[in-house]
């Protein structure tokens, strides 16, 4: 990188100096302590050594008065180009008889980089823009050889462009590559998002479900039947009812499908996957606990086939064990819906003229308004509260 | 408080180790009658008699080997190398022997010695008997390695020196011995590893040791002229170091100088140099500053000797190009 030889300071009180001639051309070679040029000040007329060893790359003011500390050449290896272009030196004769100039007088400051592009600041300095938002290169250093300095960030300030200086914790950032599977939730949710969609929330009173799903685990000890199971069932049923509902959405057609092949959202290890357990409308509870127990285990240990994965007609994606107690589920395309299911809690609700305590779940269902307008979304949801409030009607 | 030179603070703590604990005797060149060639041990000899202020042949090697020796038999010696020039005569026993010894038996065996010695430029008495070697032995592990500067710093090491149970390598400089300072009434022992903030500042912070704390403190009153703050930080002890306080004050002032009268080359400013660059990287707004001996050997020119060692100038300059001034 190129040194800059700057107008020194030779005495005090020296404020300018008159650079009178030089001792080298642009492209000698030099060598420190080397007499490089003459410079007149108010009390003496002397030559200054070389403070670099180098080339002579570029001389900036060839002749007349600069003041200290301006850069008048620039040292350095061969061949290397000076990227700063240094202010003309002002000549005040001949301003007062030119007007115009055709070198600007003070160009405007340009950041200290070197011939690789590479800018100089201090450790320091870049941690402070760093923190605080601010463009390193947008600033001018007034360090040592143009080095940007703590004083030069803390006086500049954070472009609005930049995010707010909000304190960033301290640590490195870790870069965790995209897996396979991340970039297909990606994928598919983002064209998700492009889907015209529509939501519909009720709430559904478990108290028979839950006696329901009690009754049918006394009765079928080997397996674990849950409330998932028995939504499952349900939505298979409400789904053969709405058979509208039951489809996939193509730029084409509808696929209506004549079975109802209900997707679990699990969250595996390594990401969301949507395995599907088929014709859900033709198994017992039991069966279905058993056959979600099998997709859901086998997602866990990322031993699902992609026919596991295929031909998905509706989906479930409960949180209610996490205490979520209503959100919104973002659709599995081609599908046409999909059931957001939540927490149960117990909570007050009026009878016939009274207020009981009973166990409620909020299902929200977003559905693809493409492929299912809102009134046969409603009636489907309708069908799937009726059913999971009294299961006996699903039979 | 009173007062006392270095050369007397030295005198004192050898003689209150010797009155507390028998075990305690020093050995050396012309160390008894003549009391040392610079004068640091006159009047032990009257008051501990020749046995334990022990005058021994001109062998380095036999002096730090003898004192080994007593040491692992469980005395407390301090001997003395009249110039550590000439240390590089019982390296052999100092990093061979004395170092090791502790590590190689499984800690069955201490080397409870003080191995004490000057040098240092500035009387004009040549390349032979002047040089600064502390950075010969940071560099071995199993030995401890004190700097003091003033007064109180090097009674209170050396007493620290004598009762550790490693043998420590205690550095004086022939220039120090008559400056004076005070010192408390009783005797405090200063711990290893404990860096001492002698100035502070926020600007730039000046790591100094020896002699070159003093120059230091002139160069920082010149500094403060001309509106720099400087902080000066004397680590006292160079092995064990007291990283953690260098690297907070540079944390603080951001710009560092590493200032002793050795060569800068290989010095014990490119171990500071390098841990503060790592411990304090993000903090760091100039390149570190060295300031040490130019690589020669000393001339016996007095005025060619001071172009060689650094003065208060040389460290000053150094605070400017820190602050770009």
């Amino acid at each position: 990188m190129a040194s800059e030889v700057k107008l020194p300071r030779l005495g005090q009180g020296m404020e300018s100096g008159v650079v009178t001639k030089w001792l080298k051309n642009e492209g000698d070679a030099v060598a420190k302590g080397e007499p490089l040029y003459e410079i007149d000040t108010d009390k003496v007329t002397q030559e200054v050594e070389s403070d670099f060893a180098g080339v002579l790359l570029k001389i900036a003011l060839p002749e007349g008065e600069a003041p200290v500390g301006q850069t008048i050449a620039f040292i350095g290896e061969p061949g290397e180009e000076v990227s700063v272009e240094a202010p003309a030196a002002p000549e005040p004769e001949k301003v007062s008889d030119t007007v115009v100039s055709d070198t600007p007088v003070a160009a405007p400051p340009a950041p200290p980089t070197t011939s690789n592009g590479r800018i100089k600041a201090s450790p320091l300095a870049r941690r402070l823009a760093r923190e605080r938002g601010i463009d390193i290169a947008t600033l001018q250093g007034t360090g040592p050889d143009g080095r940007i300095v703590a004083k030069d960030v803390e006086g500049a300030q954070a472009k609005p462009a930049a995010p707010a200086a909000a304190p960033v914790p301290t640590g490195d950032i870790e870069s965790v590559p995209l897996t396979n599977i991340r970039k297909t939730i990606a994928r598919r949710l983002t064209a998700a998002w492009q889907a015209p969609v529509f939501q519909l929330t009720v709430t559904a009173d478990m108290t028979r479900a839950n006696e329901l799903v009690a009754r049918a685990r006394e009765l079928n000890p080997d397996v674990r039947i849950t409330v998932t199971d028995l939504l499952a069932k349900v939505c298979a049923q409400a789904l053969m009812r709405h058979r509208n509902v039951n489809v996939q959405y193509s730029e084409d057609a509808l696929l209506r499908f004549p079975t109802a092949n209900v997707g679990i959202a699990v969250a595996a290890p390594q990401g969301l996957v949507v395995p599907v357990l088929r014709s859900v409308e033709r198994l017992s509870l039991a069966e279905v606990a058993a056959a979600r127990g099998d997709i859901v285990g086998r997602a866990r240990d990322s031993k699902l086939t992609t026919q596991d994965l295929e031909d998905g007609t509706f989906t479930i994606s409960n949180l209610g064990m996490f205490g979520i107690e209503q959100f919104v589920a973002v659709l599995n395309p081609p599908q046409a819906a999909i059931l957001a299911v939540g927490a149960t809690v117990d909570t007050p609700v009026a009878r016939n003229g009274t207020v009981e305590i009973r166990p409620v779940m909020t299902l929200t269902l977003t559905v693809d308004h493409r492929a299912v307008d809102g009134a046969e979304g409603a009636d489907f949801l309708r069908t799937v509260k009726q059913f999971v409030e009294d299961p006996a009607l699903a039979l | 408080m009173p007062e006392l030179t270095y050369r007397e603070a030295v005198r004192d703590g050898l003689a209150q180790a010797m009155r507390e604990d028998d075990r305690v005797f020093i050995m050396g060149e012309d160390i008894a009658e003549m009391g040392g060639s610079m004068g640091v041990t006159q009047g032990l000899l009257d008051e501990f008699g020749a046995e334990r202020v022990r005058n021994t042949p001109i062998s380095e090697m036999a002096i730090v080997g003898a004192g080994i020796g007593a040491a692992m038999a469980g005395m407390r010696p301090v001997v003395e190398i009249m110039y550590e020039d000439f240390l590089t005569l019982s390296l052999e026993q100092i990093v061979n022997q004395a170092a090791k010894h502790r590590y190689m038996s499984g800690g069955q065996v201490t080397v409870p010695l003080t191995i004490r010695t000057q040098g240092g430029a500035g009387w004009s008495p040549g390349a032979q008997h002047a040089q600064q070697l502390e950075a010969w032995l940071v560099h071995i592990p199993g030995l401890k390695v004190a700097y003091p500067s003033t007064p109180e710093d090097v009674r209170g090491l050396l007493w620290t020196s004598i009762h550790d149970d490693n043998p420590v390598v205690l550095f004086e400089h022939r220039l120090l011995y008559p400056v004076k300072g005070e010192v408390p009434e009783q005797l405090e022992p200063i711990p290893f590893g404990k860096a001492r903030i002698v100035r502070e500042g926020t600007d730039v912070t000046v790591i100094a040791i020896g002699p070159l704390v003093h120059r230091a403190l002139d160069a920082a009153k010149q500094a403060e002229e001309e509106g720099i703050s400087v902080e000066i930080v004397d680590p006292r002890t160079l092995q064990p170091l007291d990283e953690e306080t260098l690297v907070a004050s540079v944390k603080k002032t951001n710009r560092a100088v590493v200032a002793h009268e050795a060569v800068t080359r290989m010095g014990f400013g490119a171990e500071v140099t390098a841990i503060l660059q790592h411990q304090a990287f993000d903090y760091l707004d100039a390149p570190i500053e060295r300031v040490g001996a130019k690589f020669a050997p000393l001339a016996f020119a007095p005025v060619m000797e001071q172009y060689v060692v650094p003065h208060a100038g040389d460290v000053l300059a150094a605070i400017k190009r820190t602050v770009g001034k």
